[in-house]
């Protein structure tokens, strides 16, 4: 009896799924070009849904860029990108079934998950279908040896801390360090790198037990015991968009006189509502959307991400390269449509011309030094002043 | 010292009032609302939205945010609570609901509002500051204050009006009520609606401290739960010595156990538990609530 | 319906779950169900100790605790001590189930909202303990899990090495369900036992059952216990599949989906936490094509399925006698 119970009620929910598939269906159905489906994984509902979003989002608006520009030209043919993205809500269980979606879509090249517990998660998956993915996690083990098939699509914090800590005491004489992690893994992951980082450089860590829970709505208790410790520097170890400003106020309203400064993306508007001139000074690493270094295709990217949903997110940034480095190596070679191996093969000579960025960057697969392979995405490593409302560019690095 | 105390009261306000309207709609109906926190995170979208965004006075945004969600509260009592509360075998299955209505109000503040993180500009601006002893700013004052005065003038209305008389009768006996004349649906109703008023107010005040995104719903639910639990199920009195202590008690912890770090939570969470193994009514609950 | 009827009825579900739906599987090419309905299976297994604690008048939220707790357990003892997988799912669920003794004791008195409350709690509790702990690696978790090893007695191979196998989601598949199958049948039969029916008559009137002569604070332990347990032995075959571990790996967020499963199945039924499962989990893959939509479709189902059925989908024109308790 029960069988035939739940098994009606699968149809009758298989059945209203499917009406809304055929409507989707449909709409699609209109492009001329062949498909060429490019997955995304990652958090896009829940406290997390920044990230996914902006991550999502800036997938989206290239793809429908590319598309309403003819499509993409891969080995002879034309293809419509399309964007297959699955919400994997923050647990690693989820993006695990996210995977397998993929997989079962055929899809060989994914973007996300935007966590290290959801990227490791999805590791077997990935490696067992042949699918090449691109994780904003930092945990090493995905990159180095035995592991092969994760590309990580950014700058590590173990890689942008050091350069922006070695800034600052150089040209601001930083000597104190004081470090502040929400109690998760990304975060805490991310202040142990950075407070190791940190000595190395020879700086004074005076405070980097402090941590506080994700859903904190006040962070003055949090902070009163950092501050009294009196760092030059504050840094907001893998610091969620949302909680930035709030720390920044209380830390300025607590008296702070010093530094603050983060290794993630932050977004300007959230800053400036949350935070407003206390935010002044606030140091973060960013993509190439300032003024002085991105080129017309930012420039236009933004525009059209703007105009696509409203409003603009920073975050975005560091995360148009990841779409663009699977097409241009696709492009280098056609044979890795559906070869990951080709695409490895591809990644130790690949090169092409950062489209996003003025001057003569390029995009490169580098990590060598890091991960003993190449398996991360050569971005330039931007770190961004903010001042009134907007980013300024402190200055550019490179990781090799 | 002085600091810690500022902080844990300052924390202590604003976790009373979320908890107060917690605690009123479990009286009155024996629902642990999972959606409370998603109330408040709308309080604050729809203040952010009239304040920061159409620029009208903070007062007309406060009020407006008040009676929005007090219909919201009104609607979703009517439509979604009574049926299933009328039907349903178990009492505890409108957890369930209140979970659904939980997602669903998580689903609409994200197409409707957005992903980002907002603020609105400062209501006051300036810090009070006493030797570096005592750091205040004037708008966390203001709040706090607020947030002060909208709990005596709960706790006022409950005591003394014709509806907060009707609504504590119907928290102590819901039959007895029925019997004695008390139009048992429509205070359930308008009880369901106050409790949501007081978690969009809070919404609406805190927006311009810690701005508002949508993550924030379910934690705070959860805190609330937390709050009400310390101080007793369904008592008032209760729920704003829970949302006192446990504001006192992070402010304290953080401090304490700072060198410790993640320990901090754990501390409070175990020690809670130990608390309520204890005295399993919570403060002033009654037993078995 | 009488026994035959029964009997009938369970075989058509055993040759549907474990015939059928592979076989529908490979016809249609649908490898990714295997993974989703995998999950089912495990969920439901942890699903089944919340709505056994159900059963004795507790709603419990801090399932996710033991099955955070059970995959450290069988983590640690593969990665640190070599212990052959399998012999660690049941250590994992013993070690939960000892566990939830200590911590039931003090908090089994707690009734109503507390008890569920405190539970909550709990699984913060464990979260911030994995974070805490050296043996847990703390923040960076546990990863790169070897596959369950091959187990051989006397030459001859009982289970292969998963690591060799050609399809590995089939094989967890199997296991996940054939331990589905027992999970429930045990189930089954303690509800229909001696102990099941005291169970009710604490569910239905504590007071009155201590005043009769049962032995209520053993009653809750045990019963508590095996919900434990099997929350362990759930998270810990999760983790062979994931091959990796993380505080997060169990949070709030399953605790909570743990209680909807048992609501939304039905709490009166034995096997409404599998349908809830079922519905919930797969529920949410399917809307997966809904795109930035899904949250607000499910959640709607959801409140409509409530709406229209408080007592959960087996409420609907179900036989009497299937009917269990409440």
């Amino acid at each position: 009896m029960i069988t035939k119970r739940s098994a009606r009620l699968r149809h009758v929910l298989v059945g209203l799924v499917g009406a809304v598939a055929i409507a989707a269906g449909s709409v699609a159905a209109q492009a001329a070009n062949k498909e060429l489906k490019i997955g995304f994984v990652g958090v896009t509902s829940g406290p997390a849904a920044a990230w996914g979003i902006s991550n999502v989002r800036s997938m989206q608006a290239r793809a429908a860029w590319i598309n309403e520009t003819g499509g993409v030209k891969i080995g002879g043919t034309t293809y419509d990108v399309n964007i297959v993205t699955f919400d994997d809500q923050k647990d690693p269980k989820r993006a695990i079934a996210g995977m397998e979606k993929m997989a079962q879509e055929g899809i060989h090249y994914v973007v996300g998950p935007n966590v290290d517990d959801g990227a490791a998660a999805v590791r077997p998956v990935a490696e067992r279908n042949g699918i090449i993915y691109f994780p904003y996690a930092f945990p090493k083990a995905l990159y180095t040896k035995p592991a092969s098939n994760a590309v990580l699509g950014m700058v590590a914090n173990y890689q942008s801390g050091p350069a922006i800590y070695t800034y600052l005491k150089d040209k601001k004489g930083v000597k104190t360090v004081a470090f502040i992690a929400a109690n998760e893994s990304d975060p805490l992951s991310q202040r142990d790198g950075g407070v190791a980082a940190a000595k190395a450089l020879g700086l004074k860590v005076v405070s980097d037990s402090v941590t506080y829970q994700v859903d904190t709505t006040d962070f003055t208790p949090v902070i009163t015991p950092v501050i009294k410790t009196r760092p030059d520097l504050l840094v907001l170890s893998g610091v969620a968009p949302a909680n930035a400003p709030q720390i920044i106020r209380s830390a300025r309203e607590l008296g702070f006189q010093g530094l603050i400064s983060t290794e993630t993306a932050q977004d300007a508007t959230v800053l400036r509502e949350g935070a407003g001139s206390l935010a002044d000074g606030f140091i973060s690493v960013g993509g190439a959307s300032t003024p002085e270094i991105a080129s017309d295709a930012m420039k236009e990217f933004v525009a059209r991400y703007t105009k696509m949903f409203g409003e603009y997110n920073d975050e975005s940034n560091t995360k148009v390269y990841a779409l663009e480095y699977i097409l241009e190596t696709l492009k280098a070679n056609p044979a890795a449509m559906n070869d990951v191996e080709a695409f490895k093969t591809t990644m130790d000579t690949f090169s092409a011309p950062n489209p996003y960025m003025k001057g003569d960057a390029v995009l490169k697969y580098v990590g060598t030094s890091s991960f003993g392979q190449r398996r991360q995405v050569a971005v330039p490593l931007v770190v961004n002043e903010y001042r009134d409302g907007k980013f300024e560019t402190l200055f550019v690095a490179e990781v090799d | 010292m002085e600091q810690i105390i500022a902080n844990g009261l300052y924390l202590g306000a604003q976790y009373a009032l979320i908890a107060l309207g917690l605690t009123l709609i479990f009286a009155l109906m024996n629902v642990l609302n999972f959606a409370h926190g998603q109330l408040y995170v709308i309080g604050g979208f729809v203040t952010y939205t009239i304040y920061g965004q159409l620029g009208l006075p903070y007062v007309v945004a406060l009020a407006a945010t008040a009676i929005s969600l007090a219909l919201l509260g009104g609607i979703i009592e009517k439509f979604l609570f009574r049926p299933v509360i009328r039907r349903s075998s178990r009492e505890e299955s409108t957890m369930l609901l209140a979970a659904g209505i939980a997602f669903l109000l998580d689903a609409i503040i994200l197409l409707v509002f957005g992903e980002k993180q907002r603020g609105v500009p400062k209501i006051l601006n300036g810090v009070l500051n006493l030797d570096f002893r005592l750091i205040m700013p004037y708008d966390r004052i203001l709040i706090c204050g607020l947030a002060i005065f909208f709990i005596t003038a709960f706790i006022l209305y409950m005591q003394y009006s014709k509806t907060g008389r009707a609504l504590r009768a119907l928290a102590q006996d819901r039959t007895a009520a029925y019997l004695m004349g008390v139009d048992v649906e429509r205070y359930s109703m308008i009880g369901f609606a106050l409790g949501a008023m007081l978690a969009g107010i809070v919404g609406g005040l805190l927006v311009t401290i810690t701005g508002v995104n949508l993550g924030m719903g379910g934690p705070t639910s959860i805190k609330a739960f937390m709050m009400v639990m310390i101080g007793g199920a369904g008592v008032i009195s209760g729920a704003i010595a829970g949302g006192l202590i446990l504001g006192m008690m992070e402010s304290v912890g953080l401090s304490v156990f700072s060198e410790y770090g993640d320990v901090t939570y754990l501390v409070i969470f175990a020690t809670l538990m130990v608390f309520l193994a204890i005295r399993p009514q919570g403060l002033m609950g009654k037993p078995w609530g | 319906m009488g026994r035959t009827g029964r009997f009938l009825g369970v075989g058509i579900f055993l040759v549907a779950v474990l015939g059928l739906v592979p076989w529908l599987i490979e016809a249609t090419g649908r490898w990714d169900f295997y993974y989703t309905l995998t999950s089912v299976a495990l969920l439901s297994i942890a699903s089944a100790g919340v709505w056994l604690t159900f059963y004795i008048g507790r709603i419990n939220i801090g399932q996710g605790a033991y099955a955070l707790a059970g995959g450290y357990v069988s983590a640690i003892l593969i990665t640190k001590y070599d212990v052959s997988f399998w012999l660690t799912v049941p250590l994992a669920g013993l070690f939960c189930a000892v566990l939830s003794v200590f911590i039931g004791l003090p908090i089994l008195r707690l009734r109503g909202v507390y008890f569920a409350m405190v539970t909550l709690v709990l699984t913060e509790v464990a979260r911030l303990t994995a974070l805490a702990l050296p043996i847990t690696n703390g923040a960076k978790g546990i990863a790169s899990i070897p596959l369950p090893s091959a187990v051989t007695v006397g030459g001859i191979t009982l289970i292969p090495d998963f690591a060799e196998l050609a399809n590995v989601k089939l094989a967890f598949y199997y296991v996940a369900v054939v331990l589905m199958i027992a999970c429930y049948a045990g189930l089954y039969r303690l509800v229909n036992s001696r102990l099941g029916h005291l169970c009710r008559s604490l569910q239905q009137n504590e007071e009155l059952a201590a005043s009769i002569g049962v032995n209520v604070t053993y009653l809750r332990i045990v019963a508590y216990a095996i919900s434990s347990f099997l929350g362990g032995i759930g998270g810990a075959i999760f983790i062979s599949i994931s091959q990796s571990v993380y505080p997060s790996s169990f949070q709030v967020a399953d605790s909570i989906n743990f209680m909807l499963n048992c609501f939304l199945g039905g709490l009166g039924y034995v096997f409404g936490p599998m349908l809830g499962t079922l519905v919930l989990y797969f529920g949410w893959d399917l809307l997966f094509e809904a795109g930035r939509f899904q949250l607000l479709i499910y959640a709607s189902l959801l409140i409509f399925l409530m709406v229209a059925l408080p007592n959960g989908l087996l409420s609907l024109r179900l036989p009497a006698r299937w009917r269990r308790g409440g």
